[in-house]
C-alpha cells in the first residue's frame, strides 16, 4: 500500500505524439515509444488481380478498408519503390490534415505495435499548442466512436516536454521537422497567446542542403535504387549499378528518398557555429568527410556551418529570436521564471551546436536581471521524444486518472466537452 | 495473535508475506556469540604496527558505522523461492475523484483489500466565490460587465484555478473584448470583496489595480533596458560608491581636528587629567564660552592617552606583560614617551610590582596624553596665527592683539620648540595623533 504511494499509477494507457516527422507511439510509464512511424503513408492504387487473395498474402501492411487503394506504412514498407505508389503526408502546420490517412496509421499502430485492442487502453494524444477546436473535437470523436477507448486525453507537446524535463512552468522551444516554436508554459498551461513559431526547421535545413549538394552536383540517388558500388577515392566519380525496376518511381518517392538521403547527410555533416558564421573561422574547424549512397566520398569544410546558419541568422524567426518574442509576450510577472527554465526538445535541435548557440544568442536578448538557464536533455531519444517521454509520465502519475475524459462523459456530453477538459 | 484473530473471526492470512527478514534470515537468529577477549600476543621484537596488521577476527569491524544491522553480507546464502510469491492481478477500480464513475483497470495484489484510490486525496480544488442571478442583479452589476461575461470570467477562474495569467490567455476575445489580467483580477476580487461582505465575513481581499498596473509597468521597464543603460547605471551607482566615501573620510577629518581642538580648549582649564573627575558643576561653567560641549571635550580626554587591556580576567600571565605598550600606541608615541622618561630619569622597563605597574602605567598613558595635547595646541596656535596674518593682511595697517587668555605658557616656556612643533604637524587637518 505504501508502495503505492509514490505517485505512479500503470493503467495501460497509450501514448500517441504525432508529428511532421514521425508519429511516437507507445505505453504510458515506459522510457521510450515502442514505435516511431514516419508521418508519410504510402498510397498505391490496388492493380493485383484479386484471384485467390487467401494464397496471396496481402503486400499492403494494413488492412485497408477501401479495397481500390493499398497502403504502405512504417520504414520498410515506405522505402521500397513501388509501381505508382504516391507519399503523402497527413499533417499541416503541426495539425492532423488528412484524417484518413491517419486514420490507416493509428490502424497500423495498434495491429502491429500494440497489437491489443484499443478498447483496452486509455489513450493520451499530444497536439501543437495552435490545434484549432473543430480539429481537436474531430480526433476525440474518431478515438471515441472508431476505436472505442475508454478514455482520451488531450495536452500540448510543449506542457509535455516540459514535464519530460521535470518542469511545470518553463519557455519550451521545440525545433522539429517543420518548423521551431517558442511555447511559454505555466504550470503545465500553455499561454496559447504568446506562442511564436517559425518554419524554420529540419525540412528547411534539409531543402538547404539540398539545394547546395545538387548544385555542387553531387549525385543525391537513394540507396533503396542503387544495386552495388565501388569503393572510389575522395571526389572521384561514383561507380555504381542502378537497381533494374520495370517502372519509374513516383516523384512524391523521389523526393522523399533524396530527403532521407540528405537528412543523413545533414545529421553527420551540418553543425552550427557557436558565433555568428564567420568564413574565416568556420575555416579553422576540421572538415569532416561524408560518404553518400552512391559510394561518393567528400570532405565537407565551412559549408557545414554556413548551412546551419539558416536557422539562427533571421532578424525575425531565429530560434533565438522567437524565444526572446514569446517571453515579451508574457506577463512581466512569470519572465523570471521562463527565462530560468528554458526547455529545448525537437529532433532538430540535435543539430550539433544548436543549443550551444541557442543560449548564446538568447543570453544577449535576456534581460540584464534575469537569470538564463537552459534545460536540454542530453540523450538524443530524450531530445527527440521529449513530447512523448512526458506524456508517458503524465498517463501513468496516480493523481492524473481523474482527468481522463471517459467514454461516459463522451456519451452524455459529446466532443465538445474536449476544450473544457484539456485546456 | 492467531488467538485473537479466531476470536475476532477474522481470516488467517493464507501465507506468510514476503519480507525482508524472511529473505534475509532475522537477525535474532544470528546474535552473535558473545566476543571472547582472547587478545593474541605480541611476538617479541615485533613492531606494534605490524602486529596490527595481523588478521585479527575481533578486530573485523569495519571503521564505518554499520548501516545495515540484519548482517546481510555476512550470511552466504538467500533463502530465496521458499516462500510464495503474492500474486498481482488486473483489476479494475473506480476512482472517486471523478464524478463520472469511469472504471480503470491497473495492477493490484488480490490479498490487498480494496480501498479507497489513493490518489484522490490529492484532489484538491480552489474554492471560488458564487453568486446567485439575483445577487448578481442586485449587487454586482458594474459599467462595462455584463453578466455572461462575468459568468465566463468565472468559469475560467474555476478550470484554472485562479491561475489569472491564463484566465487572461484563454478569455474569449470573440464574444467579450480583450481584458488584462489586472482587470479581471480586479473584477474577481471585487466580487469576493461584494459577496464575503455580504454574507458577513470580517476578512475582506481588496485588490489596488492602479498599484499593480503601476508595479508591472515598472517592472516592465526594468526588463526593457538596454545594455548602456544597465552599465550606466552601474557606472553611476559605483561614482556614487566613491562620492560618499571621499564625504565619509572628509567627516573623518574634520572630526580628529574637533578632537583635537576640543582638547586643546579643555587643557587651558583642565591642565591635568585628574580634573576631569571634578564636580559636574565645573565643568557645567567653563570662565569662557566654549565651541565644543563639555561632555564631548570630557570624553575626548579620557579617549586620550594609553588605554591599558584589562588582565584581569584572562588567567595566568605575568605582571611584566600589563606594562607592555598596546599594540595600536604608535611608534611616534612610544618613541615619545621613552624620550620623557629619559628626560625625567627613570628606567624604561621598571621592576613591575603591583603599585609600580599602575603608576607606570597611568604615568605613561598621561605622557601621551600631554603630547596629542601638546601638538594639539600647537596646531590651534598655528591656526591662530594664520588667522592673526590673514586679518592683517586683509586689513592693512591693523594688528590683532590676541587675548592673553588664548597665548599658550607653552610658548613662552619653550619658544624654541614651537616651530619645530608646527613643522611637525605641517597642515592643521592632519593632526598628529
Ligand atoms: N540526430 C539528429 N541530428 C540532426 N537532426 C535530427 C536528428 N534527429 C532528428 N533530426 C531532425 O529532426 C527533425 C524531426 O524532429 P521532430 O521533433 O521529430 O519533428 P516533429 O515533432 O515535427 O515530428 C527532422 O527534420 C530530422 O531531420
Amino acid at each position: 500500500m505504501s508502495g503505492m504511494l509514490y505517485g505512479g499509477d500503470e493503467i495501460g494507457a497509450l501514448v500517441f505524439d504525432p508529428g511532421h516527422h514521425s508519429l511516437r507511439v507507445g505505453y504510458a510509464q515506459e522510457d521510450t515509444p515502442k514505435a516511431e512511424i514516419p508521418a508519410v503513408v504510402g498510397v498505391a492504387p490496388d492493380d493485383t488481380p484479386k484471384i485467390e487473395p487467401e494464397t496471396k498474402p496481402d503486400e499492403s501492411n494494413v488492412s485497408s478498408t477501401a479495397p481500390a487503394w493499398k497502403y504502405y506504412i512504417d520504414t520498410t514498407f515506405l522505402h521500397t519503390p513501388r509501381p505508382s505508389m504516391d507519399l503523402h503526408s497527413y499533417m499541416k502546420d503541426g495539425m492532423i490534415e488528412n484524417w484518413d490517412l491517419f486514420e490507416k496509421i493509428v490502424d497500423y499502430s495498434y495491429d502491429k505495435i500494440i497489437q491489443s485492442e484499443s478498447q483496452y487502453h486509455p489513450v493520451l494524444f499530444s497536439e501543437c499548442p495552435w490545434n484549432l477546436r473543430h480539429k481537436r473535437e474531430k480526433l476525440t470523436e474518431i478515438m471515441f466512436e472508431k476505436y472505442k477507448v475508454p478514455a482520451f486525453f488531450l495536452v500540448k507537446n510543449a506542457a509535455l516536454a516540459a514535464f519530460a524535463n521535470g518542469r511545470a512552468t518553463a519557455l519550451v522551444i521545440d525545433s522539429g521537422a517543420t518548423h521551431t516554436s517558442a511555447v511559454p508554459v505555466l504550470d503545465g498551461y500553455v499561454i496559447t497567446n504568446a506562442v511564436v513559431k517559425s518554419p524554420l526547421g529540419g525540412d528547411y535545413l534539409i531543402l538547404k542542403a539540398r539545394e547546395m549538394l545538387e548544385h555542387m552536383g553531387i549525385d543525391l540517388t537513394p540507396a533503396a535504387l542503387i544495386a552495388s558500388k565501388e569503393v572510389v577515392r575522395d571526389k572521384d566519380k561514383p561507380k555504381y549499378m542502378k537497381k533494374k525496376l520495370s517502372f519509374q518511381p513516383t516523384n512524391s518517392w523521389m523526393a522523399y528518398m533524396i530527403k532521407k538521403t540528405v537528412q543523413d547527410f545533414q545529421q553527420n555533416v551540418i553543425q552550427v557555429s557557436e558565433s555568428p558564421f564567420d568564413e574565416r573561422i568556420a575555416a579553422g574547424f576540421p572538415t569532416i568527410q561524408h560518404e553518400f549512397p552512391t559510394g561518393y566520398r567528400q570532405d565537407f569544410g565551412p559549408e557545414r556551418f554556413k548551412l546551419a546558419e539558416v536557422l539562427f541568422d533571421h532578424a525575425m524567426l531565429g530560434a533565438g529570436h522567437i524565444a526572446a518574442t514569446s517571453a515579451g509576450m508574457c506577463d512581466v510577472d512569470i519572465r523570471p521564471a521562463l527565462y530560468s527554465s528554458v526547455v529545448l526538445t525537437g529532433g532538430n535541435s540535435l543539430v550539433q551546436g544548436f543549443s550551444d548557440r541557442l543560449s548564446r544568442d538568447l543570453s544577449s536578448r535576456t534581460p540584464g536581471s534575469l537569470r538564463l538557464k537552459m534545460i536540454a536533455a542530453n540523450g538524443t531519444v530524450e531530445r527527440r521524444f521529449g513530447s512523448w517521454v512526458g506524456g508517458s509520465i503524465l498517463a501513468s502519475i496516480g493523481t492524473f486518472q481523474q482527468m481522463w475524459m471517459s467514454m461516459q462523459e463522451y456519451q452524455e456530453a459529446g466532443k465538445a466537452q474536449i476544450d473544457r477538459k484539456c485546456p | 495473535m492467531a488467538d485473537v484473530r479466531d476470536i475476532m473471526e477474522l481470516e488467517h492470512p493464507a501465507s506468510q508475506e514476503v519480507t525482508r527478514e524472511s529473505i534475509i534470515g532475522s537477525d535474532k537468529q544470528r546474535k552473535r556469540p558473545p566476543t571472547t577477549t582472547k587478545t593474541q600476543k605480541r611476538p617479541e621484537g615485533m613492531h606494534r604496527e605490524v602486529f596490527a596488521l595481523l588478521y585479527n577476527d575481533n578486530k573485523d569491524v569495519s571503521p564505518l558505522f554499520p548501516s545495515d544491522t540484519g548482517h546481510g553480507y555476512k550470511q552466504t546464502k538467500i533463502k530465496l523461492g521458499m516462500r510464495k510469491p503474492r500474486k498481482w492481478k488486473w483489476v479494475p477500480f473506480t476512482n472517486p475523484a471523478r464524478t463520472d464513475g469511469a472504471v480503470f483497470h491497473h495492477w493490484r495484489r488480490p490479498s490487498d483489500e480494496p480501498k479507497e484510490y489513493p490518489f484522490a486525496k490529492f484532489n484538491k480544488k480552489v474554492d471560488i466565490c458564487t453568486y446567485t442571478d439575483a445577487e448578481y442583479q442586485q449587487h454586482l452589476r458594474v459599467d462595462g460587465w455584463t453578466k455572461d461575461e462575468t459568468d465566463h470570467m468565472m468559469q475560467l477562474a474555476q478550470r484554472f484555478d485562479l491561475r489569472f495569467i491564463l484566465m487572461a490567455d484563454r478569455y474569449d476575445t470573440e464574444k467579450f473584448p480583450k481584458r488584462s489580467v489586472e482587470d479581471i483580477k480586479d473584477r474577481y476580487y471585487k466580487i469576493c470583496g461584494i459577496m464575503s461582505k455580504l454574507r458577513g465575513e470580517k476578512k475582506i481581499y481588496t485588490y489596488d489595480v492602479d498599484h499593480e498596473k503601476r508595479r508591472k509597468e515598472q517592472l516592465k521597464k526594468l526588463y526593457d533596458r538596454t545594455q548602456e543603460q544597465i552599465e550606466e547605471e552601474q557606472f553611476l551607482l559605483l561614482e556614487l560608491k566613491k562620492i560618499e566615501a571621499r564625504k565619509k573620510e572628509r567627516e573623518r577629518k574634520t572630526q580628529d581636528l574637533q578632537k583635537l581642538i576640543s582638547q586643546a580648549d579643555s587643557q587651558s582649564e583642565t591642565p591635568r587629567k585628574t580634573d576631569k573627575k571634578l564636580p559636574k558643576k565645573k565643568i557645567a561653567n567653563p570662565s569662557r564660552p566654549s565651541r565644543v560641549d563639555t561632555a564631548h571635550i570630557l570624553q575626548a580626554v579620557e579617549t586620550a592617552g594609553i588605554k591599558f587591556p584589562d588582565y584581569k580576567n584572562s588567567g595566568v600571565s605575568l605582571r611584566s606583560q600589563r606594562m607592555k605598550l598596546p599594540a595600536n600606541v604608535g611608534q611616534k608615541k612610544s618613541k615619545g614617551i621613552e624620550q620623557m622618561l629619559q628626560e625625567i630619569g627613570l628606567e624604561l622597563n621598571p621592576i613591575p610590582t603591583e603599585e609600580i605597574c599602575q603608576n607606570f602605567n597611568e604615568l605613561r598613558s598621561d605622557m601621551v596624553l600631554l603630547m596629542e595635547i601638546k601638538s594639539a595646541l600647537s596646531t590651534c596656535e598655528f591656526e591662530l596665527q594664520s588667522l592673526r596674518h590673514q586679518y592683517e593682511a586683509l586689513n592693512p595697517g591693523k594688528t590683532l592683539t590676541i587675548p592673553p587668555q588664548l597665548i599658550s605658557n607653552l610658548d613662552l616656556e619653550n619658544k624654541a620648540g614651537t616651530g619645530e612643533i608646527i613643522d611637525v604637524v605641517g597642515s592643521p587637518s592632519t593632526p598628529t595623533s
